[in-house]
């Protein structure tokens, strides 16, 4: 008898214990599908939706959550980690602004904050939702821990974002190819490069099919070159199936036929040395495109960039939408929009103007619609 | 007003309770869950078949109780604080791995017994800014970042335990614990160790006073085998991410007379910085050595 009873009781405890260890284990690190749902956002009070008749805008940015150009430890020789939320507030404030300057009615962003603990926990998706007219927006994590043991960095989620006035379906994160110049341990913890998929049907057109990317910033092996390889391939994929697409994000590549493809003495950092005989690493993480000179041309030869490889050509410095330093002048052009379908003529814009609100300008052009 | 809705996650569970000390103000969100598991806990140890005496019980596994270590014993684990009783009515301890990044003492004294409750009274005392500053440092090992400095800190934990014995193979304990910091400055309020288990520890460290409530129950299995099913409550006297629970389940192996192995696991609750109140499952496992 008494046996029986142990034996209820111990089932007893064991399946809310079940319970409670499939629901509540979460790695230190999250790791990600090749292809899984996004994360989705709606406004409970929609704004008014844009009633286009031909075209509509465009807009990439990568936001480098929210800082501004303050100087940070991973990116811009800084020595800070992590920021205060009346540091973060004014940059996110001044984003906000400039989208509504510009009022894309599609918005890619790159490096959004949500909850981390470098920008104070903000979610600063909910607030450029919160404070614009787009309605929906569809969030994937390319760098997300629980707690990364490493320069105070604690908590990280950043991620990829496509906002809109119209709803998003479809919406998926998809995996790309993992860094193999790291070690194992660096690797769990950082970044999971991807790009943000999804779809808007804008009421008398057809349906677009949107990617957003991000590709490596800092591999220097061919990491970034799958990444371009399997971006196209996606875009193969929607040109296979006779749908017209909107692509585009922070390849963090240079155009083909770029004048400067070295910057290591423009990213350097006091008291590192490159370029000089005995220098281990050579070339500075991130700042040597010169073997990486043509990785972008597949992808110019196939669909439209907003902005012609030939215009580039002709007057480059136009085109830079990238600078790791303050003090310096944009000095390469990192951020694209592709299609196979077609931008207006003349309506691609380089943001250079937005210079303090984050290291990367802003691109945007018009995207001509595709009746039903 | 934005909401948002996600495809339903694991960590999707409702908070349990909610303090607002401003007002004072207790609101119960039970789950069915907890209930099941709080009635598990008790059927499982209620209607334990354990076979030994209470005294064997406790030459095993004294460790969280009123009883202290017997004059002239001693016993360590790799994370459980070293123990060594001075006289019966005294024990000192130290927990060994921690001292020479957090330096840590502390003192157990047996307080008499009141009918057929044992109590005793133990005072804690730390310096955990050598670690805070250890750890706040570049690269791999950062758990802070190296912007900031921590003042002299001395932690101070006083609590009052208290055990009976259910019937002769399991023994009860309830403790309350009142621990609070003596610091130079308040250190910066994003230097924080955002983990479950360090935040609730660390708490008062920053901000407030830490209450700690805490219950357990221990038994014999079998001649080798013991358990221990706990439940703590910390309660940070602070307007905000004030609130953790914890649940910890352990199993002991009596591998030899003086070896043991602790292993099982500790269920977290807690509303920390990110806001969303959070459970987190951690395993647990000790390696516990002594006098024979």
């Amino acid at each position: 008898m008494k046996r029986s009873y142990l034996k209820k009781a111990i089932i007893a405890l064991c399946i809310p214990l079940l319970f409670m260890i499939v629901s509540s284990c979460e790695p230190l690190a999250t790791g990600f599908d090749d292809v899984e749902d996004a994360i989705m956002y709606e406004k409970t009070e929609k704004a008014k939706t844009p009633d286009p008749d031909s075209t509509i805008r465009v807009m990439t940015w990568n936001i480098r959550f929210g800082i501004g150009r303050q100087p940070w430890f991973g990116d811009a020789c800084g020595d800070n980690t992590v920021f205060k939320k009346e540091e973060v507030m004014p940059g996110l404030e001044a984003v906000v602004a400039r989208i509504k300057e510009v009022k894309p009615d599609i918005l890619f962003l790159q490096e959004c904050d949500v909850k981390s603990n470098r920008t104070a926990y903000i979610d600063e998706l909910q607030y450029i939702l919160d404070n614009t007219y787009f309605n929906y927006a569809a969030y994937v994590s390319e760098w997300k821990s629980e707690f990364i043991p490493s320069d105070g960095l604690g908590r990280m989620d950043m991620g990829l974002v496509i906002l809109s006035p119209w709803p998003i379906t479809d919406a998926k994160r998809i995996n790309l190819a993992t860094r193999e110049d790291q070690a194992g341990i660096v690797n769990y913890f950082y970044l999971h490069s991807c790009i943000v998929s999804g779809r808007i049907k804008i009421p008398g057109f057809k349906e677009i099919p949107l990617l957003n990317i991000h590709a490596s910033a800092f591999a220097t092996d061919d990491t970034k070159k799958k990444h371009f390889e399997e971006f196209k391939a996606e875009m193969d994929k929607l040109q296979a199936a006779g749908e017209y697409f909107i692509a585009g994000g922070d390849l963090n590549e240079l155009p083909p036929g770029s004048d400067s493809t070295d910057f290591c003495y423009e990213d350097m950092c006091p008291g590192e040395s490159f370029h000089q005989s005995g220098d281990d690493p050579q070339h500075k993480d991130g700042s040597n495109y010169t073997p990486e000179a043509e990785w972008l041309r597949p992808i110019y030869e196939t669909y439209k960039c907003a902005f012609p490889l030939s215009d580039y050509q002709q007057n480059q410095q136009a085109y830079f939408t990238h600078t790791t330093r303050p003090e310096h002048a944009w000095d390469r052009t990192l951020d694209y929009l592709f299609t196979n379908h077609r931008w207006r003529a003349g309506s691609a814009k380089t943001h250079q103007e937005f210079f303090n609100e984050s290291d990367h300008a802003a691109v945007s052009a018009e995207f001509v619609l595709i009746k039903e | 007003m934005t909401i948002k809705y996600t495809i339903p996650t694991n960590n999707d569970l409702l908070p349990m309770y909610q303090m607002n000390f401003t007002g004072l103000y207790k609101r119960f969100n039970t789950t069915t869950m907890i209930r099941n598991l709080s009635i598990g806990i008790l059927l499982f140890c209620f209607f334990n078949t354990g076979f030994a005496q209470d005294s064997v019980l406790l030459k095993k596994w004294s460790f969280n109780t009123a009883y202290l270590m017997p004059a002239g014993k001693w016993e360590s684990g790799i994370f459980q604080p070293f123990r060594y009783g001075i006289t019966n009515k005294m024990e000192i301890r130290a927990n060994a791995l921690l001292f020479p990044l957090l330096p840590n003492v502390g003192l157990k004294f047996s307080r008499g017994k009141i009918n057929e409750y044992t109590l005793a009274s133990e005072h804690i005392l730390s310096y955990p800014t050598l670690f805070l500053n250890i750890v706040s440092r570049e690269d791999i090992g950062g758990l802070i970042s190296p912007e900031f400095d921590f003042p002299f800190i001395f932690s101070i934990s006083n609590s009052l335990l208290i055990s009976r014995e259910i019937t002769p193979s399991i023994l009860a304990t309830g403790q309350a614990a009142f621990v609070f910091a003596l610091r130079g400055e308040k250190p910066d309020p994003q230097a924080t160790i955002d983990l479950p288990l360090f935040y609730p520890r660390m708490a008062h460290y920053y901000e407030g006073t830490s209450v700690r409530l805490g219950a357990a129950v221990k038994g014999r299995l079998s001649a080798k085998w013991l358990y221990e099913e706990g439940v703590q409550v910390f309660i940070i006297t602070r307007p905000e991410n004030n609130f953790f629970f914890e649940n910890t389940g352990t199993l002991m192996w009596a591998v030899g007379k003086s070896l043991r192995i602790r292993g099982g696991y500790v269920l977290a609750y807690g509303k920390y910085p990110y806001v969303t109140p959070k459970w987190q499952l951690w395993p647990t496992l000790d390696f516990v050595f002594g006098s024979k």
